[in-house]
Parts: structure tokens; sequence; C-alpha cells
């Protein structure tokens, strides 16, 4: 329990504590906090407080504008924070709880519209998209090659992913204007240039690496956690027109790298843990650099909503996913690719078994074949301008949650050409 | 012409003034140069010199570890730049030529083993991998799907492009070791690991983004020139047999991004500018927002040579030239962005890998090999049809002036030999 009280549906419990980058009107400067409950503890004014024998000599990562040096450091430094974080919130301790002074300067109240987040600062160089779940990667499959062959012969062998754009990946909050591009909407006239007219969403969760790598050097599986440092939720925004014509044989590019959005708080891998569960069955067994016994599989709710709508459009379950998180990144460095702290590597679009788990609008409207019913007649196929949609997840405590915050975006008109 | 005597063979002429990044034993830091002949110009120790109306505020950029602050200043900056270093290195002009402390101090013999290139650190967040050359493209379809089936519907109408892996990108001289990973050479059996057996070179051009945009700003193709700060060449190294497998649908991934290596010195556009040519004749038209007409086609000789453990010399296996690619950098970029993705200084954008009309302007030994149904001929006894662990890579281009070259040094790799397991 920590002395900071917080609401049993807050995302934000003493269980969680969650990393971001952010500033205040009042002060511009970038800086780490931790959420709890609607206030941020701002690291960078407590960075001596790190006294433990990992962070005692690298108290100075919490006074950087990214997350990536505090990554970097790799399994043990985020433990002994994660301990020494919860100390200092315990209601039991009086370090900071006592400390008029310190906790005034350290503790400020996360009101939405003063705190800007500016966690993508840290996404430095490289994000990749997997395609991890069965259901999504399946109904996919049957809409555009038939039930015989919805699933390629590679999918169940290995957890089949793309290089993402890494610029174009954005904090919760930002807008996301429609894209305009070349599309084919009509295969026996030549390819046309507009504003998509099928922009889809796509939920996702990603988790960020923490501890480099060396080129050449693969991690084996058994080492991945150490890498691992916590996850996000994501909305890969895709235009399903633009990506229907370029995607032949290379892969979608201008139909995802318009826009890409993350939730603002990292949360650790460790807040997770205690919500994993057995991993899915594999079958066919996969190579042995692709296997690992302990359970790596969470189960995080997860929600996603159109504004002004009376249903929430999906509700999901991250157990849906067939590939876990190590075995994303054994296979992602197995050629000897290496990673970098701040690394973003994401799941793919989430989808369950049944129609109100399917994590994108391709997949709910079915190729836009039946009408989404948002409530009070409102309907969808595709999103419409000024559409905002809100991705939010949590796990389920016994009194408490572990949650993410929101991934939000809007949608603006094209521009006009 | 410049006080300092440059070899006309050098790719580092007078008329060149490329870019780099290195450092030397005696003082690591990172520092920008630019190459003149078998000598670098240290930029950090002269920057105070550059006075123009642009660049007398922005000093500082020279005093960098990396080109980004100085590409993001855009055009003018980097015209103005150029002028001031012509004017510098000129033989008429005393400020550096007279000064034996500064010019001490500010220029250094490169000699290969002492600097270390440190290029591949500007590169700060993205690369994306075109596909532009017909005859590539064409050849590897035919290879792949037969000869109706070649080009892809939207081959001739867009420049297809993916992206690729920016932590796996690394400087001319870097080992590359032979990638392990998940193969399926016989289609009847199930998958295996093991090490690639058909590890391939690909003979790139790329250029570096200069200025940035704004996320959903396009750049117009009008604009295109803006942003694209200089060239390099690359090596898109490639394991066929990893490829093959994961490809389907999402496009390559392990196959490529085990590393890609780049030469060390950004070559200007304006250097290369007196090179270019009428851009190559498309049909179909492109849609409007990838017109333009101005020549942006560029004749770069370029060579793959390929040296053996066991050979005494390396055997030059592939002429080729940037003239063969269809598609050009401006309609690139302006594809690139024209949904609203945004560039930021030290994006990479490559050409695809590069083949001509005839086979020996095939810029990878798939192409070769023909899918490996032929060997290479190194001379000398010496075959490849793909690389053997051991083999050194060498890619080299220049552009051809009157009495002069404007090049781009050497990249190289050589084979590491795969991770035991």
């Amino acid at each position: 329990m920590s002395f900071i009280k917080v609401d049993a549906t807050s995302d934000f419990s003493f269980h969680n504590l969650p990393y971001g980058i952010f500033s205040t009107p009042d002060n511009v400067k970038h800086r780490i906090g931790v959420a709890i409950g609607d206030q941020i503890l701002d690291l960078s004014v407590i960075l001596s407080l790190f006294r433990g024998p990992v962070m005692s000599k690298h108290q100075d990562v919490f006074d950087q504008p990214t997350l990536n040096a505090f990554m970097d450091l790799g399994y043990e430094a985020w433990r002994e924070t994660r301990k020494t974080l919860q100390l200092l919130l315990s209601a039991n301790e009086s370090t900071l709880r006592d400390d008029v002074s310190l906790r005034s300067r350290s503790v400020c109240l996360w009101m939405q519209k003063s705190i800007v987040h500016r966690l993508t600062q840290s996404l430095l160089g490289d994000y990749t998209d997997f395609y991890s779940s069965r259901d999504h990667a399946t109904n996919v499959g049957i809409m555009f090659r038939g039930k015989e062959n919805a699933l390629m012969p590679n999918w169940l062998r290995l957890p089949v992913g793309y290089h993402g754009r890494a610029s174009s990946v954005v904090v919760s909050g930002t807008p996301i204007r429609r894209p305009s591009g070349q599309m084919r909407p009509d295969q026996t006239r030549p390819p046309v240039f507009g504003h998509s007219k099928q922009l889809d969403i796509e939920l996702e969760m990603a988790f960020f690496v923490g501890r480099r790598t060396q080129l050449g050097e693969p991690i084996p599986i058994n080492k991945a956690h150490e890498h691992i440092f916590g996850m996000v939720l994501m909305n890969d925004w895709s235009a399903r027109d633009i990506q229907a014509w370029e995607y032949v044989p290379l892969g979608p590019f201008l139909g995802k790298n318009f826009g890409t959005t993350i939730s603002p708080w990292v949360v650790p891998m460790e807040a997770l843990l205690p919500f994993a569960q057995p991993n899915t069955l594999q079958d066919p067994e996969p190579l042995p650099y692709l296997q690992h016994q302990d359970a790596y599989t969470f189960n995080i709710n997860l929600f996603v909503s159109l504004k002004g709508t009376v249903h929430q459009v999906t509700v999901i379950q991250s157990t849906y996913m067939y590939w876990t998180m190590k075995q994303q990144l054994a296979h992602h460095t197995v050629n000897g690719c290496n990673v970098r702290p701040g690394d973003l590597l994401a799941s793919g679009t989430i989808s369950g078994p049944d129609p109100e788990s399917f994590g994108s609008m391709l997949e709910l409207s079915w190729r836009g074949s039946k009408n989404i019913d948002l409530g009070g007649g409102e309907t969808r196929t595709f999103l419409k301008d000024g559409d905002e949609v809100t991705i939010t997840g949590y796990c389920e405590g016994d009194g408490y949650r572990v949650g993410f915050g929101p991934c939000v975006g809007t949608i603006l008109p094209a521009l006009q050409h």
C-alpha cells in the first residue's frame, strides 16, 4: 500500500509503477516520471534516493530526457529500481512520505491537460511489427485467399514480422491525418490517387527493448527476459486500400507508416508477471531456438471504443496471442540482428475467436460487408473523419488494477489536393 | 583547383568534397570531416571560418559528433557550406593555405588504418529500401514466377519499397557474420535451423535525408531536392534461403537485417549534379505526384569485386551503373511521404539492387549465378554461386569527369563463419 491513495479502478495502482517521459507548462524539461494514482513521481528530483548496489553508480540515468539509458542498464537495474520505488512510496516508509518539501517538489498531480507526454522521444531506432494472433491472421487470410489458404505455411513455424517506420510512432493524443496515396480499387482500371477510404485501426500491444546487444550476437530465448523492459498499448492505424495495392511482394509500407499511436506509460514486465498464464499450445512444435516453457502469456483485458458510441467496439484478451514476446525477440535476433534500448516490438493485431474480439474494423466489418453497430443508430465499416478511437487495457488484480492509460487518436480530414 | 594535390584517379577530387564522421587514435572524439585527396579536413577545427549569411549563425553544427544537425539545416546551408569549402581549399585562397598552424591542426592524412569511420552514428532513425531497378526486379521475377508474371502489376506504377532495419547498418570495414536462421530448402519436409547457405550481396546506392518534415506533411516532388542531402554506396547483404521462407506476406526481414554496409563518405548532391542525365522513360506515365522533368538520373560507374581467402587478387564480378534506375530519388522521396509519413535527418533511403540489361551488370550473385544454376568465374579456377566464409566483397563507384573523379571510397565487408550451435 502506498501513502498515495489510489482508486480501485485506477490503472496506476501501487502494483504498477509504470515509467513515462513528461514535461509541464512550468517546466518544459523532458524528464522521467512514474505514475501512481493521479500523481506523477518525478525521478529527476529524487535520483539521489536510488542507493542500491546497482543504481547508486548510475543515478544519472534518472536525469535523462529519455528512458533509454535506464533501460540499457538491464534486468538487475530495473528490479532494484522497482524495489526502491516500492519502498519510497510505501505507506510505512517516511523518507518521501514525511518530507513535505521533497514531496512537493517530486510529486505532482497528473492532470491530463497539463502533462505533456514525451515517451516517443525514447524511440531511438527501430520498430518491428509482428503478426502473432492466429485468429487475426486466419481472418485476414480467409478474406483475401479463402479458407483453404488462410494461413501461409510459415505462420505456424516462425513469428512472422516486418520492419515498421519509427519516425511516425507518436504518443497518445497526437491527431492522425487521413492519408492520401495510390490505390487501385478497380483492378480493370489504372491506379488512382486520392485519400484513403478504408482507414482502419489495429489493436496491438508492444514491448520496449531494454539492454542492447551487439551485431552478430543472438539473444538465446532463456535470456530474452533480460532485454524485455515493459509494455505499451498500440494502435497500428492502417489504410487498407493503399496497403492492398503496394504490399506485394515487399510488405506493408505507406498503408502503415503515416502514423502509429502508443500509450504514454511503459508498464514494467515485473508488474505484469503476476498475470502470466500458460502459453498457447503450439502445434507443430517450434524449432528448439523458439522453445520456452515458462508462462509468458499475459491476461490483459483490452478495449477499443469509438467516441460517442454506446458500445465498445471490441473487447479482447491479450492471451489470444500465439507467439510470445520471448519467441519474437529470440527469432528477431537469431540471425545476429542487434537490438538497442528504445527499440519497439509490436504484437500484431490482437483478435480472439469471437467476432466481438476482433482487433480491426477490417475484421469487425468483414472487409466492409457488414456494418459495425456503434449504438444510437451509428454504424461504421471504416473510420470517418473526426472519429476518436481509444484503446485501453488493464490486468485485474484483487482490488487493484495494473493498466496502461489511454491510447487515443482522432482522425483529421485528408489534405486537399 | 585545390592547394592540396589530388591524383586524377582519386575519388576525392576538389569537385567532390564529401562529408564523413571520423576519429583518430590520438583524438577519439567523433567529428565531421571532408575528404580531399588522401587528406581529411576537420571541420570542428575550422568552424569559425563558416561566416556566410546562413552558417554564421549555425557554426556549432560542425562541432557535433554526427552530421544530423548540419543536414537538418537544409538546402541553402549545404550550398553555402560547399562554397565556403571550395574557397578555403582553393589554390588561390590563403586563409587555410598559408596558415601553417591552422593547417596542421585541421588537415590530416587519411591513412585508412588510423582513421576510424563513424558515419553510421548519423543513422538516427529509419532506413528504407526500394526496389527500383527494372532489370533486377524482372530477373528475380523470372527466376521465381516465370517470364509472364515477372513484374508485379504495381512495379511500373509506384516505387515499391519496404522498411529496413536501421540498427544493423554498419560502415565499410565492419565484418559481416554469416547468419543462421530458419529455412525450408525442401518444401516436402519441415523447416530446419542452420547457417545460411545462400549468402548474397546486393549492389545499391542510398541517399541521406537532410531537412526533416512534420508528420502529415508530404514533400511535393518539386521540393524533394531540399531534403536530399547526399549519397553513399551500399551492400544490402542477403540470406536468400532465410528470405525465401519468411517473406510471404510481410516482406523481407531476417534475410536482410543481419547486416547492411555503407561507404564512409556522403557525397553531396551538388557534386553529382554535373553527372545527371535524362531520366529513364516511364511507361505507363506515373501519376502526377510522381512526375518531374528535371534530370535526376546519375551516371555513376559501379564495380563489385570479390576476393576469396585463397585468392591472391580480387576479381571483378559486376560492372554496373546507377543510371540503370527506373525510379528517381525524387520520386522515391515524394512517394515515401505522400501519405504524410515524416522524415528526419539521417534517414537513409536505398535504391534497391542495381542491375543493368547485360549479365555483367547484374548486382547480385542470385542473378549472376542465375539462382545457383551457373558458376560465377573468379579466375584461377575459383568460382562461386553464393558467398563463402572469408570472402571479402568491395563495392566502389565514381563519376568520371574531365581529368578528375567524384567517388565514394570503398564499401567493404568480409564474411565471418556462422556461429556454432
